[in-house]
């Protein structure tokens, strides 16, 4: 680069640049150097991921998911009056000098703070979040942090998502603020976050990190004006950002209208990996081609129960389901709203006749069960094959349809209302939140978990099961964890990387070792040929991979202007000499324009308004000079007396009777000749001669 | 032979002569030459009898363009023609017939027609099939055939050159036998013409070392010379040679006997030793076998006799028969590479080797794999193996395909160590048991029990099916070895683990129920706390697990319960298997699973409640209500279930409970309680009454079933009766009826249409010797109406059993000969025919008997109908006929002898394969026909 220049994002900045480069036909790929390609992790959750990826300048926030396993440490909302709960004792530390019996109770040998449930939200000091220029969503679960980024914060830029997902996310947006405001707590705890309190606290609270970060649920008004940001995109369709870099979403055959993201430049490919499937459930399958040749992989949203295959942990959860039914018990499944339910209802849809469970009523109950039911048969293009085709038939892709319809599945906003009056047992239950903390199944909790005929089923693989149960012990209830996550295991994974081969993985740092559980297992973790770059909270990489060309076109008037001289057979030179325009981020390269002719005035311009001074390139020379055919033209010249002196990269030539030298090397000549201008002039002629000038 | 079959075979013989290309299919020449085959073995001599076979032979050979094909069976037709000797001479008289067919190959190579390996392999069998006397090898020698058998051993088809080298075994092995024949006949030869023979020097010193003839002598000698040169060193391409030579061996080895074997093991020891040198991993397994076959102890033995043959341990003692066999085994075992090594080592516990020390070499490598995978430290392998070996089977162990392949050889032969004297054991079975197991958890993704064992090698393992089901195998064998029972807990933990990982495959599922059975059926009585803990985790298990998703879990899971409970009496005698608490804790399990959506779980829950009951049936124990119920819910699957199986296994379950309460009880039940319907039947309080009255029901459901093989289970039921009924009157114990169509098998498949499974244990009681009143019973409870609906079902195996039950019945009531009188009481049994789809024909066949269906009926006759419409009956004045008029009439004997014919025995049969031959003729004679292309399912 001949000049140097900031180049504003929004692209309405012009500067000029001279510069010489290699000339390609019409147009120029220019060498840049020490342009840094960096990640910022703003989250520490493999699965929930928040990173802000720095390239080309521009700075693009991956996902915003929100880490709800915080709710754990907080008691239950239940949705009527809980006697148990409401006479939990307060905590008093032992030696009574900390009293915070407004603020935690003890229940079940534990203690729970007693306040409106916290969220941990992505951290917000690392950088700006009002530099964000736009945030690209993977699937619905990693957008539930996406008010936190957007209110507030002076993020002016643009949200990115699949229809599905902004669909479906608000939903679950929705309902989480639902659950949290049907059940409103006046207090909100503070004290007990105190670094000198907390440290004093009995575990896991004392243990908690980032307890600052956690914040209260946002609002229904957050959630719209969040959501009004964001901009539909279908997949493998290419957005512009701001002439820098292309981004483009593709299937990843996880949920409904999931993506993984591929972000490139001319030069460069960015690829980034959230939350994939390679299994067949419904949505579209994964798009891994398109992945290949990348020059960063950011890899995120692995399974989290590596060790718990989905096909054995679905059979499981029937197998468990019919016992518990036949033996006259309820089945209770904390679950989301949408997901892995489509697929449990699909497998139950099979298998219900099969365990002679047509009699048993199935309900699902969630203020956003309807539209979930519902907008997950109008997707049909973000579904697989066999399910896209039903639509042609006509048939509903998910048979949950023929479910609600033949009355086996039946779905309620809530326990209150039409549920209560046809509510009947033995019966399965599908209702949220999975961390029972709140919505309906809290209700359901404090109802069955006292029978041992019946049963609590765990599918969803984001909480701890214990953790989830500690504040309703002791529990007569069956407890059956069966975690289905359909996201890529390591083995599916490291197939993946082999195929599409990028140059750096980058993943959170949790999967370059083994599980602490199981240390043994070093097939539960990253072994590639490079090391994966890890990340953590809050940490910063400069990733190793350098820039090293910009694209730059040259209009065709100056082309034509351009005399290539062939300096090696099919290399051609050309020196070029234009002015460069930087616009939205795309660099033209157009010829000088001639200067008018100064107006005498005395008004003193502005610099940077003057179009540069045009001073006529020196040549530039190349080729070698022979030995003997130099000392043959001194000869002629008159200089005879000539000792020559062989070095380690050429010549010394020593003119004795004129007092000069002449050191000849590979890529420079010099003459040293005190005082004797002419000599020199007459010297660097002579040497001239045998080079070419360009 | 049939005479219409005489007849067409020369005008067989001349179709063949012409038209071979246009055979109706490839097959017909097999089944010709087969057909002659049988007729010469009934001994029947073909060349007397059909004169007609050597003209064709003849015809063929001097034909200049004979088809390949037609040639091919006409070098096996002459060496079968030629197999006895009267034949073999009659064939040479004739205008020296077989020397033209075989001799020369050379002029069948000219013709060009030697390059096809149907030629080539029709002389060769054709050889083959001569050779079974001495003047056929005597015609080999003069022939020099044997050169061209030696070519033909590497010939570039690989049927060819095995055929051939079958050729020269059968000749060195069989022919050794008719070596003293051979040497009469020199004798008598060399007396009779006169003249002196000249021999070799070795050929004649070869002859009087084997005590055989010249002839055997030369080809022995030639044979040891082609070997000897094929296992020289050679260039990899002339491999192939060196390996047809190892094969022969091999089969030679397995079958000689001294003084060949000695005499072979002189000639080959050298070139062997110089191959074990040279180690060629191409030959590795190949050479261990060649020396393990000559020298394994089970060979020694006389398979027929089982008695010891001392010249073949003189023989293999003997220094002269070259290095001895086991430091070339040792050899090999040092220089070996990891794949082979276990190989050898396997192969050397397989063939039960003699040496002591190899053996525990052998058992020491087979541990070593299994030894590095679990990282624990088994004290016998420390000397298996050198340490570059034990790198490269480190190494070996990291790639998923070797190291699987070799773990499940290793544990396919674990099972083989059970068998080892206990000094030869590299490790106490405990110690083998406990690697097992952790081999097991590895499998299933748990921590291993030391860090030493290969992380790499875990990846290959983990949630490999083929391993777990390996490893349950070893691990089933192993439970009655002397030690494992140390290990008794561990292994119920492990296979508990398995039964409750979502993960487990079904076939592992399967097999880790078979183990832990084996397991459970030696877990010694007093054993109380591993008892209780199992049934409590197996209870948790098997809950679950009977509501797996995938019907292959269920029902090894409901066919684990059936066995369970099978085990339970033999186990603890003083309490019954429907009294354990864990069995009957599992009956409402199976009771549910009547209801299964898949037939084979419903078939298997129907078995295994009849295994729950079997001792409760056993000691005549009243039923439940549960099993009242029960009764009723059968019978619903018995009249409506839609799958064969379950109405199979239904029928099954009442033989098996009618065949154990018959051993026990004292006597029939009441009269008329056949027709009792099944609600009447569920108030039934008493077994017999239960069973009797469902007995009534299950008859006739079962006889009038679609699927035959139901029929066939009722008329077991039927047989079962039917013996009670008949044993007071002296009849034979194992009625013919179930035995004609279906031989008892020691363990059959549950579905399978077998007699034994309720065979009745002895006879019925003596004293009650009344044969009328037998046979009146047998005709209320419905068992002759089932009979005579099975003898004219349109299945044959249905009307077969029915057949013969009928001619049981027959002989037992009225045996006398056929138009003397019957007892007066068993005359006076009649029977109806109105109202059965079989009534028509038994009446028509009473009619041409001159027997009147309504006039038979006589005074005081006791009968029933099984219609059970009496007001009917007396409207229609009745239809009765006497039952030992209708046994009397239906010609059983005939029908018997129809019956037992296979139904594709026309199509089978000679004639018809004469004529499809012929056929070809007909249409090459009428150009304007059309060939008719029939479908073949």
């Amino acid at each position: 680069m001949g000049s140097t220049g900031s180049v504003g994002l929004g692209g309405s900045v012009c500067v000029l640049w001279c510069c010489r480069g290699r000339c390609e036909g019409a147009s120029e790929t220019s060498r840049v150097e020490r342009v840094e390609i960096s990640v910022y992790c703003l989250s520490g959750h493999p699965t929930l991921p928040c990173n802000v990826l720095k390239f080309k300048s521009t700075t693009i926030m991956l996902d915003c998911g929100l880490d709800t396993t915080s709710v754990l440490n907080f008691l239950p909302l239940p949705l009527v009056h809980s006697p148990r709960l409401s006479k939990l004792p307060g905590w008093v530390s032992k030696d009574g000098s900390i009293n915070l019996e407004k603020e935690l109770k003890e229940c079940g040998g534990r203690v729970f703070v007693d306040s409106q449930p916290e969220l941990c939200l992505p951290e917000r000091e690392l950088m700006d979040l009002s530099t964000i220029d736009v945030i690209l969503i993977s699937n619905y679960h990693c957008m539930m942090a996406l008010p936190y980024i957007t209110e507030h914060s002076g993020f002016t830029g643009a949200v990115y998502a699949t229809e599905p997902t902004l669909q479906i996310g608000r939903l679950l947006m929705e309902e989480l603020v639902n659950h949290m405001e049907r059940v409103p707590k006046a207090q909100t705890a503070t004290c007990w976050k105190n670094k000198e309190i907390q440290r004093l606290l009995p575990g896991p609270l004392k243990d908690v990190a980032e307890v600052w970060a956690w914040k209260r649920c946002y609002t229904i008004q957050e959630v719209n004006s969040a959501l009004s940001k964001v901009q539909l995109v279908g997949y493998s369709q290419k957005v512009e950002l701001f002439g820098a870099v292309q981004v483009s979403p593709l299937s990843s055959g996880y949920s409904l209208g999931s993506s993984n993201w591929i972000i490139q430049s001319h030069y460069e490919k960015v690829s980034y990996m959230s939350g994939s499937s390679l299994l067949t459930t419904h949505p579209q399958p994964m798009d891994q081609s398109s992945l290949k040749n990348s020059d960063i992989l950011i890899l995120t949203g692995l399974t989290q129960m590596p060790t718990a295959n989905p096909d054995g942990m679905l059979g499981e959860f029937c197998s468990n389901l019919a016992m518990t039914i036949r033996a006259g018990g309820n089945v209770l499944v904390p679950c989301y709203s949408s997901g892995v339910i489509y697929d449990l209802l699909e497998c139950l849809y099979q298998f219900i006749d099969s365990a002679n469970l047509g009699s048993t009523p199935f309900y699902f109950i969630s203020p956003i069960a309807n539209s979930s039911l519902e907008f997950s048969q109008i997707f049909a293009e973000w579904l697989c094959h066999n399910k896209q085709s039903k639509v042609y038939l006509p048939e509903p892709p998910f048979p949950h349809a023929e479910l609600i319809q033949t009355n086996k599945l039946k779905h309620y906003p809530s326990i209150h209302g039409d549920f209560s009056s046809e509510f009947r047992q033995p019966c399965v239950v599908f209702t949220g939140h999975p961390s029972l903390r709140f919505g309906d199944v809290v209700h359901f909790m404090e109802l069955w978990g006292r029978s041992s005929l019946n049963t609590i089923i765990f599918t969803e693989p984001d909480f701890s099961y214990l953790d989830a149960l500690a504040p309703y012990q002791p529990l007569a209830m069956k407890c059956v964890y069966c975690p289905i996550d359909t996201r890529l295991n390591f083995h599916q994974v490291s197939k993946l990387l082999k195929e599409i081969q990028p140059l750096h993985v980058v993943c959170p740092e949790q999967y370059t070792q083994p599980p602490p559980a199981q240390s043994h297992r070093s097939d539960l973790m990253l072994e590639l040929p490079a090391p994966p770059l890890p990340y953590r909270r809050c940490s910063v990489l400069s990733l190793p991979f350098r820039r090293r060309y910009e694209r730059i076109h040259l209009l065709p008037e100056l082309a034509k202007s351009l005399v290539p001289s062939e300096v090696k057979p099919g290399v051609s030179v050309a020196t070029v000499s234009g002015m460069l325009q930087s616009k939205d981020n795309k660099h033209t390269l157009m010829s000088v324009p001639r200067p008018p002719p100064a107006a005498p005035t005395k008004k003193r311009k502005r610099v940077a308004e003057e179009p540069p001074e045009l001073l006529a390139p020196k040549p530039l020379l190349s080729g070698a000079v022979p030995l003997d055919g130099f000392l043959a033209t001194l000869h002629k010249h008159g200089v005879s007396e000539v000792k020559v002196e062989e070095t380690a990269d050429g010549h010394i030539l020593h003119l004795q009777a004129e007092d000069a030298l002449i050191q000849m090397e590979a890529h420079a000549t010099h003459i040293v000749c005190d005082n004797n201008e002419p000599m020199r002039t007459t010297l660097r002629d002579l040497v001239l001669r045998f080079l070419q000038k360009l | 032979m049939d005479g219409e079959c005489v007849k067409l075979l020369p005008q067989l013989c001349k179709v063949l002569a012409v038209s071979g290309k246009s055979l109706p299919d490839d097959t017909s020449l097999e089944k010709l030459l087969d057909w002659f085959s049988g007729l010469t073995n009934l001994g029947t001599g073909l060349v007397e009898a059909c004169p007609c076979l050597p003209a064709f032979i003849s015809t063929v050979i001097h034909n200049a363009s004979p088809d390949p094909t037609i040639l091919s069976f006409t070098f096996k037709l002459t060496g079968l023609l030629a197999a006895t000797e009267s034949s073999f001479k009659l064939l040479q008289e004739n205008s020296l017939l077989l020397g033209s067919v075989f001799d020369p190959p050379h002029r069948w190579q000219e013709a060009g027609f030697w390059d096809d390996p149907c030629v080539r392999i029709g002389w060769v069998q054709g050889i083959r099939a001569m050779l079974q006397h001495p003047p056929a090898l005597h015609f080999l020698v003069e022939s020099d055939f044997t050169k061209v058998l030696l070519r033909l051993q590497t010939d570039t088809s690989l049927f060819v050159a095995a055929a051939a080298n079958d050729v020269l075994a059968h000749i060195l092995v069989t022919q050794s036998q008719l070596s003293g024949k051979c040497v009469d006949m020199e004798r008598e030869e060399k007396s009779s013409i006169g003249k002196t023979v000249t021999m070799d020097a070795d050929v004649q010193r070869l002859a009087l070392t084997l005590g055989s003839s010249s002839d055997y002598a030369t080809v022995v000698m030639a044979i040891l010379e082609h070997v000897k040169a094929s296992l020289v060193s050679k260039e990899n391409k002339e491999r192939h040679q060196t390996l047809q030579g190892l094969r022969l061996l091999i089969v030679v080895f397995g079958q000689a006997r001294a003084p060949l074997l000695g005499i072979l093991l002189k000639a080959v020891s050298e070139p062997l030793e110089a191959l074990v040198a040279e180690g060629h991993s191409q030959l590795h397994l190949l050479l261990l076998d060649v020396l393990l076959t000559a020298y394994s102890c089970s060979s020694h033995d006389n398979p027929t006799t089982g008695q010891h043959n001392p010249t073949r341990d003189q023989v293999l003692n003997d220094p002269d028969s070259g290095q001895p066999a086991d430091s070339l085994i040792s050899h090999m075992l040092d220089t070996y590479k990891p794949p082979e090594l276990i190989h050898a080592g396997a192969a050397l516990l397989r063939r039960d080797h003699r040496d002591l020390s190899h053996k525990a070499k052998a058992a020491g490598l087979l541990l070593l794999p299994l030894e590095m995978i679990t990282g624990l430290t088994l004290p016998g392998t420390q000397s298996a193996g050198s340490a570059e070996q034990r790198c490269s089977l480190a190494e070996l162990m990291n790639s998923k395909t070797p190291c699987i392949s070799l773990l499940c050889v290793c544990l396919t032969h674990a099972t083989l160590l059970t068998c080892t004297p206990p000094d030869v054991l590299p490790c106490p079975i405990g110690s083998l048991v406990t690697v097992i197991l952790s081999l097991l958890r590895i499998c299933s993704g748990q921590a291993p029990i030391s860090p030493i064992g290969s992380s790499k090698a875990y990846r290959n393992l983990i949630g490999c099916g083929k391993v777990q089901r390996c490893s349950l195998e070893a691990l089933t064998a192993l439970a009655v070895s002397p030690g494992a029972a140390e290990r008794m807990s561990e292994v119920f933990s492990v296979l508990i683990e398995y039964l409750d990982n979502p993960d487990s495959e079904p076939t592992v599922l399967h097999k880790s129920y078979q183990t832990l059975l084996k397991w459970i059926s030696v877990l010694p009585v007093p054993s109380s706390s591993i008892r209780d803990t199992l049934g409590q985790d197996l209870l948790s298990v098997v809950r679950k697990r009977v509501c797996d998703v995938r019907w292959e879990v269920r029902d090894s899971t409901v066919e684990f319960l059936g066995d369970l409970a099978a085990l339970s009496p033999s186990n603890d005698s003083a309490q019954c298997a429907s009294e354990n608490p864990l069995v009957c804790s599992f009956t409402p399990h199976l009771v549910e699973a009547l209801q299964d959506p898949e037939s084979y779980v419903r078939a298997s829950a129907i078995k295994a409640l009849a295994q729950t009951f079997t001792l409760g049936w056993q000691q005549g124990a009243a039923p439940s209500q549960q099993q009242t119920a029960l009764v009723k819910q059968l019978l619903d699957i018995l009249s409506g279930d839609t799958e064969g199986f379950p109405r199979r296994a239904v029928i099954r379950y009442f033989s098996s409970w009618f065949s154990l309460w018959s051993q026990n009880a004292p006597g029939l039940p009441p009269p008329r309680s056949s027709s009792s319907s099944s609600s009447s039947s569920s108030s039934s309080s008493s077994s017999p009454l239960l069973l009797t009255s469902s007995v009534g029901s299950v008859l006739s459901l079962g006889s009038a079933d679609l699927d035959w093989e139901v029929k066939v289970h009722t008329l077991e039921l039927a047989r079962l009766l039917l013996h009670r009924a008949l044993s007071p009157l002296g009849a034979s114990a194992s009625l013919s009826g179930s035995d004609a169509a279906s031989p008892r098998q020691p363990a059959p498949h549950p579905y399978a249409v077998t007699g034994q499974w309720a065979g009745p244990g002895g006879q019925g009681e003596a004293g009650d010797a009344d044969p009328g009143g037998a046979l009146a019973g047998l005709v209320e409870q419905g068992v002759l109406a089932v009979l005579l609906s099975g003898l004219f079902d349109c299945d044959r195996p249905v009307a077969l059993k029915a057949c013969g039950l009928l001619m049981d019945l027959r002989d037992a009531v009225c045996p006398t000969p056929a138009g003397a009188a019957p007892s007066a009481a068993v005359a006076a049994v009649t029977c109806k025919l109105q109202g059965c789809s079989w009534g028509k024909e038994v009446e028509a066949l009473l009619e041409r008997a001159g027997v009147v269906a309504n006039g038979s009926k006589g005074e005081g006759s006791k009968g029933c109908d099984w219609t059970g419409d009496e007001e009917e009956e007396e409207e229609e004045g009745g239809g009765s006929v006497r039952v030992c008029d209708v046994l009397r009439s239906l010609d059983l004997d005939e029908r018997l002898s129809v019956l037992s014919q296979s139904s594709d025995h026309v199509q089978n049969s000679p004639l018809s394969l004469l004529q499809d031959i012929l056929s070809i003729g007909d249409r090459h004679a009428d150009p304007n026909s059309q060939e008719v292309i029939v479908d073949c399912y």
